[in-house]
């Protein structure tokens, strides 16, 4: 009862959920990278009410909506970033190995300034993740770049879920080296994954056992009581994720630990992951396109630690020309912002054609989300998430002009301002000092502190790390 | 320090309170005449009388006849009567959080205490009675006060006590107003680390809870051949929660924390009390519709330094980026000083929590209240005394200066508000304290 | 011994495994590592030419012999022993100049005994990056192959943290590398604000930490200017005096007082440059070069009118949240504006590489291509006070330059020749090996 109850709650609210702002459009005359179906010059394009309605030529406006003109311009699907941690309050459940409880939807900080700069780069989605310290990292979640919003209204509605795994040095750095905890090798971190799939399945059954017992109990056909088995929040989105439910995303680099999860993921017949950052699976490109997997990587990140060092920045490509689903991801506040520049790093880098670049910061990221039925091209029924650029987006001389998430826009650079924070502190100083230009010990400051380091604040110590 | 000493029994039909020297109907009445009575009301009674006998207020007005044997002390007409202010969660007496902890063995398995799970543990069991705190709030017109403990996700329970100087540990009007809920994160390295961490494991103690309560359950309602439940303390404390006898105190400032509490509370089915709240105004119809109170916390950000700069002095010079950025920190400034006062005007119960604010800073920062903000004297005065009893579950009984009332108040020597106003007396549950007039200087 | 053959017959008749397959690849990526650099007599033809300095020339030729660029025009009569460049339809650019990384010191970041770039201590004017610098380091190729042909490598930690060294990326050692083993002294400035939220120390702590910092530094330098004097008095006529001791740190700072090399002072904030400015008119003989000034633009006139030229970038966030998106873009452009001398520094190591974008968008908003292209040769050659064989494609300068198939600014584009000081530069490295052993791994392999 006390459930069902919930149930009514929980979707009265997922209502409320659904109430955000939704826009309509009619861009005129732009060239329309559709991602799907090829460019389409001078093309209207019709967003009614947050879908796209009509594409084509000569579409007159309905009342009240507004029209813009694109010719000459660019009109492309909003960016998807399939590994970011803006927008973000805490990162990493980092205490112990295995954390799949905590989800970044209870993490999210809808005030973050990245948001906006993400969308002045054409973003209208990301994938907020959890960090890399554990081997089952917390669950992620789906934001629409909904700035000015609410928390709740940041969450792409219908999104699947999806949950953080990591594979090699943060993990077994964090806890075998840092705790002396297991695990410390790439062997323990397979045992690990194991053993809590395992655990997962007997919980599922030992507590599907309890529940009949107990009503076999209320209803008379069973004279003893059974002994509870308390619901158990990590076990219960283990079992979601061998149920097919919830999505994997694997922090990962060598190209043994690719292997080796997807060995593991056989064993446990789970599909559709995704391995992200993945330095290193170009290496294993056809094994990776025998299990379906995909991978989400960096254009050019390299040699920040010792599991990245024999790495390529052809490695999309590599991965590209092998028919691997791959994506171009920022995992950054700094690469957000230029993400179209990042994915044309594959041209240069290994001559991805121009469409198959474009692909991989839009309907690829989209696919590895599951998303791609709502956004990732251009296309009647799909969501509003559209950029219009001044230029071929990926040249370095183009800009976003305007960004629209769900057919309402929420960057407009003829009217973007100085100071767009939502929240002001009222404790702030104006002139604060800032970190140095460059890289300090060899650490990229401007990217969460990508080797997992642990750092002290005054909230005591937190951890991030991609 | 003279004082009058005596305690009281204090008898309800529905509350017992026993103290260690409790004897019946015996004691004298007392009384102060022409004092200037704040009700709570916003009511002010000139040359008023206030009689008050076994810590229950008998008469109040301006033409009240004294009995006999009451103890009566002349105001002369310039002193003022308040309603005793109630602190709806105060940190007085609690102990320090022990600091440098080590790291557990396994930083993901580290054990309720270390964790900050710790609901089981009692202000009344653990009050420090030397504490300056609990000599010192009723010189700021402090009787009452819920009191909880430092920590981290849940610190313990809410006790509700007469504030007495060392004597508070024997005036004990409550256990377990409720439990002490924050999102805070264990110390140092252990889990939960992260608010969403803090969140996962709430759920987790509740489905425990959940589990162990149902075995008790079974095991009482049948004879033999069951498994005796394993006593924990940690879960049975939740129980009062999860059953709604009980809420959660939840300390949560940020307007997206509030929103966390809000799922917590749809999932999990709690009553709660928000504590602090200083963003709760961005959330007031929310917190209306689900009637959940405020005990507000006064901890206001400070000024912005420009604001008060002389225009005398050496000031760089104001560009446009640093006029803009002013105008929104004053802005914002502004907004957060407001909570209350849009609070109250959105129809949402708010008391008052100094929540570890220092006593120093209480007196300051209601001056700054009242104005900065759209409170007025009334409403501050309100807040402080019968809104945070309403909160408390006390409304009839504390709160204000009526007859059959409790006898809590204080007599200052001008309006609580004004400068240099002091506390003469203060008067808890009945029982005299006369305060040592502190020299003009200070 | 055995040989080589020798060995891979044992392993072939022993088994056919995977380990073998790997070592034959292995081997032929052996081979690609063993191509040498050429040097000799190259003429680049049909090209188009920016030169930087002299504008652009379309379907032009440029001579190179040995290390030097012999001819550049439309009109070069091509001697028949001179190997030819078709560039037809390719742009040809001076080499790129990152004037301030690491490259060379660092090698892993996470890995500390590879990281040489941060040396303890708070006044190390004496330590210099030019000893430091690995000639192997797996960077080094992969930034040239980008067209990014000099580098200014610094040490970065304490006060003064040492010297930094100018260099080529072609070479066996850092003495064959050097351009300018000694290009500068890097200062951390010191700052007198606080650093954010994390940050809890009172404004007065902070007041009196900086005041602090800043007297150590200027009795450091008093010293120093007084070291200097005495050992020149010293130096010009011995007799009669008794001769100092030496003292490696002062005499470190010789060619600094003497202005002979600039200081590099990293600085950021606003207020932080307003007080370097008023700073360096303490010492009118020392030179002074800015360096990182994210909030430049913010007082860029300033900067302008106290003659400081700027090593920037373009690639990070806004400074402060309240602060335009854009910013970081316009930097560069900004400070020009103003009159400022800019040229770009990444900070980088191993993506140094990417300085060319780092330059387009600096391009892109509101630089302009000329002038980004400057920012990025020939502003960095001056600064640097090297402009005499490097930043332009003249004759007579050193040959160090690249072809591009187009636009180098835009990341989509390709490098396909690099000259540095004349040699001919083999088009490799690790990205590009592992790309040729992997895009197709062949036979069936598991």
């Amino acid at each position: 009862m006390k459930k069902l109850l919930l149930l009514i709650l929980t979707f009265c609210f997922s209502l409320t959920g659904f109430a955000q702002e939704k826009g309509s459009v009619l861009i005129k005359d732009g060239t329309l990278i559709t991602i799907t179906d090829g460019n389409m010059p001078n093309t209207d394009l019709l967003i009614e009410d947050g879908v796209i309605t009509e594409i084509g030529e000569d579409i007159s406006a309905p009342r009240g909506v507004e029209t813009v003109d694109a010719s000459g311009k660019y009109v492309m699907p909003g960016i998807i970033d399939a590994h970011s941690h803006i927008a973000g309050v805490d990162i990493n459940e980092w205490t112990n190995p295995v954390t799949a409880e905590v989800s970044m939807e209870e993490s999210i900080n809808p005030n973050d300034i990245n948001i906006y700069w993400a969308l002045a780069g054409g973003v209208t989605s990301i994938h907020l993740m959890h960090g890399s310290a554990n081997v089952i990292g917390g669950q992620n979640e789906t934001l629409k770049l909904r700035y000015g919003t609410e928390m709740d209204d940041m969450r792409f509605e219908d999104a699947p879920r999806t949950i953080k795994f990591a594979l090699g040095e943060n993990p077994t750095r964090v806890h075998g080296q840092g705790f002396d905890v297991q695990p410390r090798t790439r062997m323990g971190v397979e045992q690990v994954i194991r053993d809590h799939f395992d655990a997962a399945i007997d919980y599922k059954r030992n507590r599907q056992e309890y529940l009949d017992a107990k009503q076999a109990y209320e209803d008379g056909y069973r004279s003893t009581p059974p002994v509870p088995v308390a619901e158990n929040e990590r076990l219960d989105v283990l079992v979601d994720i061998l149920e097919g439910e919830v999505l994997v995303h694997t922090h990962s680099y060598r190209a043994d630990e690719i292997t080796m999860l997807m060995r593991v993921f056989n064993d446990y017949r789970i599909e559709d992951y995704t391995f992200q950052h993945a330095n290193e699976a170009f290496k294993v490109a056809p094994e990776l396109k025998k299990n379906g997997a995909y991978t989400s990587v960096f254009a050019d990140w390299w040699a920040y630690k010792f599991e990245v060092y024999y790495s390529t920045a052809y490695n999309a490509s590599i991965l590209n020309a092998n028919d691997v689903k791959n994506s171009i991801n920022s995992d950054s506040g700094e690469l957000i912002r230029h993400l179209n520049h990042e994915a044309a790093k594959t041209v240069h880098y290994g001559n991805t054609s121009k469409q198959d670049a474009l692909k991989m910061i839009t309907i690829n990221p989209a696919v590895q989300l599951g998303i791609d039925e709502k956004v990732g091209s251009i296309e009647v029924g799909k969501h509003g998430d559209v950029a219009i650029w001044d230029g071929h987006p990926l040249s370095i001389y183009s800009k976003t002009l305007k960004t629209y998430v769900d057919g309402k826009k929420y960057f407009d650079r003829a009217e973007d301002a100085d100071d767009m924070r939502l929240k002001v502190d009222a404790e702030q100083e104006f002139d604060e000092a800032s970190g140095r230009w460059y890289n300090e010990n060899g650490r990229h400051s401007e990217t969460c502190l990508r080797g997992a380091e642990i750092r002290f604040s005054k909230q005591g110590m937190k951890l991030q790390g991609n | 320090m003279k004082k009058t000493a005596r305690i009281t029994v204090l008898c309800f039909s529905f509350l017992m309170v026993c103290s260690l020297h409790g004897w019946a109907q015996s004691s004298p009445a007392e009384a102060f005449k022409n004092v200037t009575i704040h009700t709570a009301d916003g009511n002010t009674i000139k040359s008023g009388t206030i009689v008050w006998r076994n810590g229950v207020i008998t008469n109040i007005g301006k033409d009240v006849s004294i009995p006999f044997d009451a103890y009566v002390r002349d105001g002369g007409d310039s002193l003022h009567v308040y309603p005793g202010f109630i602190d709806g969660h105060a940190l007085w007496g609690s102990p320090d959080v022990e600091e440098n902890v080590e790291t557990p063995d396994e930083p993901g398995n580290p054990g309720y205490g270390r964790a900050g799970i710790q609901p089981e543990r009692k202000p009344s069991e653990l009050l420090q009675t030397d504490s300056k705190a609990l000599s010192e709030a009723p010189k700021k017109g402090f009787t009452t006060a819920a009191l909880g403990l430092k920590g981290q996700m849940l610190p313990g329970q809410v006790d509700l006590f007469f504030i007495n100087e060392k004597e508070t540990e024997d005036l004990l009007l409550k256990q377990g107003v409720g439990i002490t809920a924050q999102l805070e994160e264990a110390q140092g390295q252990a889990y939960p680390s992260t608010t969403m961490g803090v969140m996962s494991q709430l759920r987790q103690l509740f489905n425990d809870a959940e589990a162990l309560q149902q075995q008790e359950h079974y095991f009482a309602s049948v004879s033999s051949n069951y498994p005796a439940p394993k006593q924990n303390k940690v879960l049975e404390a939740l129980y009062p929660v999860m059953d709604n006898q009980q809420p959660f105190y939840f300390v949560v400032d940020t307007k997206e924390n509030i929103e966390r509490v809000f799922e917590l509370q749809d999932e999990l089915g709690f009553e709660v009390v928000i504590v602090s709240g200083k963003e709760a105004y961005k959330k007031s119809d929310e917190l209306k519709q689900r009637n959940i109170p405020v005990l507000a916390s006064i901890d206001l950000p400070e000024e912005p330094e420009w604001r008060s700069d002389d225009e005398d002095e050496d000031q760089p010079e104001i560009t446009e980026e640093m006029r803009i950025f002013r105008d929104r920190q004053e802005e914002a400034y502004k907004a957060d000083i407001q909570n209350i006062a849009k609070l109250i005007d959105s129809g949402v119960k708010v008391g008052f929590a100094s929540n570890g604010l220092e006593l120093s800073d209480i007196s300051k920062n209601l001056t700054v209240l009242q104005e900065e903000s759209d409170l007025g004297k009334e409403a501050i005065l309100r807040m402080l005394t019968q809104s945070t009893a309403d909160i408390l579950g006390y409304s009839n009984q504390l709160g204000n200066i009526a007859e059959g009332r409790i006898a809590s108040f204080t007599v200052f020597n001008k309006p609580f508000m004004e400068e240099k106003a002091q506390a003469l007396y203060s008067i808890t549950d009945g029982n005299l304290t006369e305060f040592e007039q502190e020299s003009s200087e200070e | 011994m055995m040989k080589d053959t020798e060995i891979i017959m044992k392993y072939l008749k022993s088994t056919i495994s995977a380990c073998l397959l790997v070592l034959l690849l292995g081997m032929s990526v052996e081979a690609q590592i063993t191509q040498k650099a050429e040097i000799g007599k190259f003429a680049i033809t049909n090209a188009t030419i920016y030169t930087v300095t002299n504008g652009v020339i379309e379907n032009g030729t440029v001579l190179i012999e040995n290390e030097q660029i012999v001819e550049v025009g439309n009109d070069v009569d091509i001697p028949s022993e001179y190997e030819q460049i078709d560039a037809s339809g390719k742009q040809v650019y001076p080499g790129f100049f990152d004037a301030g990384t690491q490259l060379g010191l660092q090698e892993i970041g996470a890995v500390a005994v590879t990281n040489d770039q941060a040396e303890l201590g708070d006044f190390n004017p004496h330590v210099r990056a030019f000893t430091a610098i690995n000639p192997s380091s797996a960077s080094i190729p992969v930034t040239r192959v980008n067209g990014v042909t000099h580098v200014i490598s610094m040490p970065v930690s304490g006060r003064l943290a040492g010297k930094a060294t100018l260099i080529d990326l072609y070479g066996y050692s850092p003495d064959s590398m050097a351009v300018t083993p000694n290009a500068g002294v890097h200062l951390n400035w010191p700052t007198s604000k606080k650093g954010g939220w994390w940050d809890d120390r009172t404004d007065e702590e902070v007041d009196k930490e900086y005041k602090e910092d800043l007297k150590k530094l200027n009795d450091f330098i008093s010293r120093a200017q007084f070291y200097n004097k005495m050992m020149t008095d010293f130096e010009n006529n011995p007799s009669n005096k008794e001769q100092p001791d030496m003292n490696k740190k002062m005499q470190a700072m010789r060619e600094v007082v003497k202005g002979e090399i600039p200081v590099i002072i990293s600085v950021d904030a606003k207020s932080d440059i307003l007080n370097v400015i008023d700073w360096t008119k303490d010492y009118p003989d020392m030179q002074f070069v800015l360096a990182g000034v994210r909030d430049g633009w913010r007082v860029a006139d300033e900067i302008a009118e106290a003659g400081l030229p700027c090593l920037v970038s373009t690639l990070y966030t806004p400074e402060r949240d309240y602060d335009n998106y854009q910013r970081p873009y316009q930097n560069p452009a900004k400070l020009h504006a103003a009159g400022v001398k800019v040229a770009i520094a990444t900070g980088g190591v191993e993506n140094v590489r990417n300085a060319p974008y780092h330059a387009g968008f600096a391009a892109s908003y509101g630089l302009g291509k000329q002038e980004a292209l400057n920012a990025i040769t020939i502003n960095a050659a001056e600064i640097f006070g090297v402009d005499d064989k490097l930043g332009s494609i003249e004759e007579g300068k050193q040959a160090n330059l690249f072809i591009a198939d187009g636009d180098p600014f835009e990341p989509m584009n390709h490098i396909t020749d690099v000259f540095i000081r004349g040699h001919k530069i083999p088009m490799v490295s690790r990205h590009i090996q592992l790309y040729q052993q992997y895009l197709d791994r062949g036979a069936k392999t598991n």
